[in-house]
């Protein structure tokens, strides 16, 4: 075990000592932040009534996205029992832990009344969908704490507590039984975030009922290319192989299809909503995006091109398929064009409101939004605690197979 | 012998638990439909969920002639220092200038619209907002997280966050009037009541919402053409019931399917 882990530190050495301390950095900066916004309350973001989600929300909406593989690889290993893919379900379950982790630290900044965090627990609205959110999300971080902890228990720390250790094994024979859980609580609140949108009938360009399929299929695709971007990046940086060239093509095949699922669905909904129709709602907001944003451009280039048609011709074409370098770019472009879309999403209805008043002089339809400085330190605190946390986690958690001591499975 | 052989279809023993599980259930279900809110809660919430049945007894509407108003900004100045709100930004009751698609001018005044169908309220994740019986849109400041998706979901940006505390002095006051409830602390949503600890200390007091002036919200009080009219629906010779009838009114982006209760008079004088 021990020469194991030599053996994987040798290479990058001091990079991985520069980028450790980089990423503390980062936290801290982000740490202080959220004291600067606990004490001042949300008066430091940029954001208005006019567009009261911002950078946090995309942040919210996306980590938990690209932690999707968790719930992905659960089913299909321990549900659908296709038990060439079970090497890869631990380290997407270590991801899926790491995105809800960090979902939760920036939606407690985001609350008005972080201190009020139980209200939706104890007062409940079973109407609202924020209100499933939350409740799926709080359950469904509990099923990837039992997920997660049986592998935090096989490290060599817990050598000396065997009785522990036992826990973590009685725990682990749970995870079937988890991942339905996790698969059913995973179907509810990831199309869910989609209809926190899609419900909203005063909002035009968000109403539609393909909002929350659309966003499943691509946490998905996003869940999945990130599992396999970690995977490809760890190989190369530790200059092991951590799985097999089989199972990293099947994976690839995995993305492939998902993306192609997702946007199948968005070239109807694009069809339906932008080309076929005129509706006055959707076509008046449309028009102001465009006029006033790059939205129309991010969304054929970085959403469909870049991070959908260009990643689904690499996963999805042989040759392109067996090619690492050409995998690690369709999966980091998947990875961007979820939270490109995330963003896009949230910010389009709320940055182009809907005109009510009867004037033509339109000034209810200016909103404008731009991150402060403290809003994207605590962003990046928040991605600097989700990138050490795998960091560590590659470094001293037996998340693939190889790496794993005598003890595991 | 032959007689224990015969076991029953359903045992004591199945019996007690198909009882214990049905008892189960039922309070399951109970705690997942309804959950730990209160009664008064659970209605108003509901409401939203269906139209009036008009078993209530008061429904209170409002009215604004665009055609009247000569955009004096009284009833902006009077709600901010009734409601407390000093900060100009935080506006319940915002008014601007605005213009007809022919040219003319006039002045767009907007309070909330305490909608029948209010998207705010079925989205509140904690049941902080509900529709009171007699159709005002209400909410619980202590209950509030300030997750602001009842901001996100109103089409008429009515909903305000309190993004700092609000210490500055009022300057609407006591000119305008002075502080009949209390200031909202920091970290949660706000918006505009019909005035209703108005029309609630009126009733009591046997008062009349919308002729009376102390049972009647500030803006339709501070109102010095008229401009405002304000009432019980439920009542045929109440104010606003009368200029319903008498006029032809109209409700902003009726497209939405929200069914406001505040209803407008066209600012030119003949479309």
């Amino acid at each position: 075990m021990a020469t194991a882990q030599a053996e994987v530190r040798a290479p990058f050495a001091g990079a991985y000592r520069i980028w450790v301390i980089a990423l503390s950095g980062v936290m801290l900066i982000g740490i202080i932040a959220g004291i600067v916004v606990l004490a001042n309350g949300l008066q430091v973001t940029g954001l208005s009534d006019r567009v009261p989600w911002g950078l946090w929300i995309t942040v919210d909406l996306s980590a938990i996205a690209l932690g999707a593989g968790a719930f992905t690889f659960s089913a299909i290993v321990y549900i659908f029992h296709i038990e060439r893919f079970k090497p890869i379900a631990r380290v997407a379950v270590f991801i899926g832990f790491i995105g809800y982790t960090s979902a939760m630290l920036a939606l407690a900044m985001d609350i008005g009344r972080p201190d009020r965090f139980w209200h939706p627990l104890v007062y409940w609205n079973v109407h609202s969908v924020l209100w499933e959110i939350t409740w799926c999300v709080v359950l469904y971080s509990t099923v990837l704490a039992v997920e997660f902890l049986p592998i935090l228990l096989e490290t060599s720390y817990f050598d000396r507590h065997p009785r522990i250790r036992q826990f973590g094994g009685w725990l682990h024979r749970l995870t079937p039984v988890m991942a339905i859980f996790g698969l059913a609580l995973s179907l509810l609140h990831q199309s869910s975030l989609g209809a926190t949108y899609g419900v909203l009938a005063g909002r035009a360009i968000w109403f539609k009922p393909s909002l929350p399929v659309m966003f499943i299929l691509s946490a998905v695709a996003g869940g999945v290319s990130l599992t396999l971007l970690v995977t490809l990046l760890s190989t190369k940086l530790t200059g092991r192989s951590l799985i097999s060239k089989e199972l990293t093509r099947d994976i690839a095949r995995v993305a492939g299809f998902a993306i192609l699922a997702y946007m199948y669905l968005k070239l109807w909904d694009w069809a339906a909503t932008s080309y076929y129709s005129h509706t006055p709602g959707a076509a008046d907001t449309l028009a102001r995006l465009q006029a006033t944003t790059p939205y129309e451009q991010s969304f054929w280039w970085l959403e469909v091109i870049l991070g959908g048609l260009v990643p689904a011709v690499i996963f999805l074409v042989g040759s392109l398929r067996r090619n690492d370098r050409a995998l690690m770019l369709a999966s980091g472009l998947v990875v961007f064009s979820i939270i490109v879309n995330r963003w896009n999403v949230t910010l389009s209805g709320l940055v182009a409101p809907p005109q009510w008043s009867p004037g033509v002089l339109g000034n209810v339809v200016a909103a404008e939004y731009f991150p402060s400085a403290i809003e994207f330190a605590v962003a990046a605190g928040v991605l600097a605690f989700a990138l050490l946390a795998l960091t560590l986690g590659v470094r001293y958690l037996p998340l693939y197979p190889r790496t794993t001591s005598e003890g595991g499975d | 012998m032959s007689e224990e052989k015969q076991t029953p279809l359903i045992g004591r023993r199945d019996a007690l638990k198909i009882a214990g599980a049905t008892g189960v259930a039922v309070v399951a279900t109970e705690l997942v439909t309804t959950g730990p809110l209160s009664a008064q809660a659970i209605e108003g919430i509901e409401r939203g969920n269906h139209k009036e049945d008009g078993s209530s007894e008061h429904c209170w509407h409002m009215v604004i002639d665009l055609q009247t108003c000569i955009g004096c900004q009284y009833c902006v100045w009077t709600c901010q220092a009734v409601n407390d709100v000093p900060d100009d930004d935080m506006r319940w009751n915002v008014g601007f200038p605005e213009q007809t698609e022919r040219g003319e001018s006039f002045y767009m005044t907007r309070p909330c619209f305490h909608c029948h169908e209010a998207s705010c309220v079925k989205v509140c994740p904690v049941g902080a907002t509900w529709i009171r019986e007699d159709g005002i849109v209400d909410m619980d400041y202590d209950r509030c997280i300030g997750c602001r998706y009842c901001e996100v979901a109103c089409p008429y940006d009515v909903r305000r966050f309190n993004w700092g505390t609000s210490e500055e002095e009022n300057v609407y006051q006591p000119t305008w009037g002075t502080a009949e409830i209390e200031r909202r602390p920091r970290g949660v949503v706000e918006k505009c009541t019909f005035c209703s600890h108005r029309i609630d200390r009126g009733l009591a007091e046997d008062l009349v919402p919308g002729v009376d002036h102390a049972a009647t919200p500030a803006c339709v009080e501070a109102c010095p053409v008229g401009a405002r009219v304000f009432g019980d629906v439920n009542d045929p010779k109440s104010p606003v019931s009368i200029f319903l009838r008498d006029n032809d009114t109209f409700r902003l982006r009726e497209d939405f399917g929200t069914e406001p209760r505040v209803h407008y008079m066209r600012p030119e004088a003949e479309a």
